[in-house]
């Protein structure tokens, strides 16, 4: 029930969803068509449909951080206090949020994913559900991701500001955008970071999963990505929860 | 009648302000328990620690025989909240917020579709379901607020200003709603400054003013407490003086004078019919002219002055 809220929740911001589709559309037959034209190297050799599949990742991503902004809303108008006092337990409730934040937001990119598929056009069935499954673990980390971070941080600002910088350092310090051996040959540590990122992770899947690899960014082994992105998971739903359970206990919702 | 709360030593501090002070304090089951006091009073901080929100920093409370502290799952599930601020986010719709609620307290679907309509019918929200709280004023917000708890029936409702920014009409039609949820079996704590709607509703009124509990009885009791049960309003041209003051409290008849504004005076005394001519008699001799003069009965605001030296007014004042 709280999973359901939260979802139905997210589509009464129909203004936010649409301005939202516009601008993955945009960004798609704009940026992305002009801009591929640039990158045309042996190595890239189509990268407006690498670009595209990154976009949506991106867009995953986004989308999954909404609910950290929902907590702060509901926070200032004081719907926090009516949530805790129903007869549901705060691990329920946390849990269903985190899960919640990840699905909707699954619901919401899932049309545009599909128009991106379209896009790119190969798909391998097996590969692809491997890659989807991996997308929907992705989704709830980033969602209990932004709630931990809500919950530690009371102003909404902030977390604001945080998260903008947290977009600009995991979201372009990864292979969404580029592959990692580009990446690696700017600076061996930007490198670094991209292979251990879980929108790098999330984006490879999703590339092995729809197969627009090439020689220079082939996944050797999808098992390292999908194993990173469980930790991801993991990590954001299970321990994020638990601070957040011991938060709320102790009122330092207040 | 047993008691369904029982409440010892419960007390919240936040930082060096204490909001609830060593509160003890017994609602029975199947009561409607008005909690009468100013803002500030501590009134909602008690209820949010009792429907486990918040954590009391000392003492406790047992909900049908569940600690708060150590069950606070079991606890939740006997309470339904009327908050005092319509607690939603305004891009839902009435029908979305109290449909939900509903499933969450665990009615069934059918059950769920009648008893909604039923109680949005009744609040007169049913043709304004589907808009968004945003587009709705603050008496309907609090109208969707109050249709929770009503749809819910809980086995203890808790309403926190039920009537604020709700019209006259509105006002009486949920009171009997209230008393109807009473009748049906459910306990209600009504956290209330208005005096009125307390002395209408409630079957015991709870006094607390500054995080204490000042006293518990029913209505009338307390009302019949007030020594010099007689009440005489003289409202004066001018302003009136600490000399006039003084020289009315020397009646013996006059158990005490509350200056409820610079000109209006309230006296509280015995043998009325003796002593008002002698207190006119006075004035005309001190050339202190009278505009009006009034007799009433003691109401809970007397009361509430009898035992903090304050009306609710002034109370309310000092603690913003």
């Amino acid at each position: 029930m709280v999973v359901e809220r939260d979802i139905r929740l997210f589509f009464q911001y129909k203004f936010l969803i649409i301005l939202r589709a516009i601008w993955f559309v945009s960004q798609i037959v704009l940026f992305g068509l002009i801009a591929s034209r640039m990158i045309n190297v042996r190595e890239v050799p189509d990268y407006f449909r690498y670009y595209v599949s990154g976009l949506s990742i991106m867009t995953l991503y986004s989308a999954a951080i909404f609910i950290g902004f929902d907590i702060y809303e509901e926070a200032e108008h004081g719907v926090f206090e009516y949530l805790l006092s129903l007869p549901v337990s705060r691990r329920q409730l946390v849990l269903g949020r985190s899960i919640g934040g990840g699905l909707r937001s699954f619901i919401y990119v899932g049309p545009l994913i599909a128009a991106s598929l379209f896009v790119i056009g190969a798909v391998n069935p097996l590969n692809f559900l491997v890659a989807l499954f991996a997308l929907f673990l992705f989704s709830f980390g980033v969602s209990g991701m932004s709630i931990t971070i809500a919950v530690m941080i009371k102003s909404s600002d902030r977390f604001d500001i945080l998260m903008g910088v947290l977009d600009a350092l995991i979201v372009r310090l990864s292979t969404a955008m580029y592959p990692l051996a580009v990446v690696q040959a700017a600076n061996p540590l930007y490198g670094g970071v991209a292979n251990f990122n879980p929108v790098s992770y999330a984006a490879d899947l999703f590339r092995w999963g729809t197969g627009i690899e090439s020689t220079y960014f082939t996944l050797a082994n999808p098992l390292l990505p999908l194993l990173g992105i469980i930790a991801f998971f993991a990590i954001f739903t299970f321990v994020g929860v638990t601070i957040y359970d011991r938060r709320i206990e102790g009122g330092g919702w207040q | 009648m047993p008691s369904i709360i029982q409440i010892s030593n419960l007390t919240k501090k936040f930082g060096n302000i204490v909001a609830v002070d060593h509160l003890d304090l017994e609602v029975e089951d199947g009561e409607i328990l008005g909690l009468l006091g100013p803002n500030g009073a501590g009134k909602t901080t008690t209820i949010l620690m009792l429907a486990t929100v918040i954590r009391p920093t000392e003492g406790t409370a047992t909900v049908g025989g569940f600690d708060i502290r150590k069950n606070p799952e079991k606890v939740r599930e006997l309470f339904g909240i009327v908050f005092q601020e319509p607690k939603m986010l305004w891009v839902s719709t009435p029908w979305d917020i109290v449909n939900w609620h509903a499933k969450v307290c665990g009615l069934s679907t059918e059950e769920r579709k009648r008893r909604v309509k039923e109680v949005l019918e009744s609040l007169d929200m049913w043709e304004h379901r589907r808009k968004n709280v945003h587009a709705l004023s603050g008496g309907m917000r609090k109208r969707v607020e109050l249709a929770k708890v009503l749809v819910q029936r809980p086995k203890i409702a808790i309403v926190d200003e039920p009537t604020a920014q709700i019209d006259v009409v509105g006002k009486h039609r949920v009171w009997n709603m209230l008393r109807r949820l009473r009748d049906e079996g459910s306990t209600l704590i009504l956290a209330t400054n208005e005096l009125y709607e307390a002395d209408e509703l409630s079957d015991r009124v709870a006094i607390m003013h500054r995080g204490k509990l000042l006293v518990c009885d029913t209505p009338k009791t307390l009302k019949d407490s007030i020594v010099g049960g007689d009440i005489v309003e003289i409202q004066l041209e001018n302003d009136a003086s600490a000399k006039i003051v003084e020289e009315l409290k020397n009646f013996k008849e006059v158990v005490n004078i509350l200056q409820v504004k610079p000109c209006i005076l309230r006296l509280y005394l015995n043998k009325v019919e003796e002593v008002v001519p002698k207190i006119m008699n006075t004035l005309v001799k001190k050339n202190v002219p009278v505009t009006s003069i009034h007799m009433s009965e003691p109401s809970l605001d007397d009361v509430f002055a009898h035992y903090t030296g304050l009306t609710i007014e002034e109370a309310q004042k000092s603690g913003e």
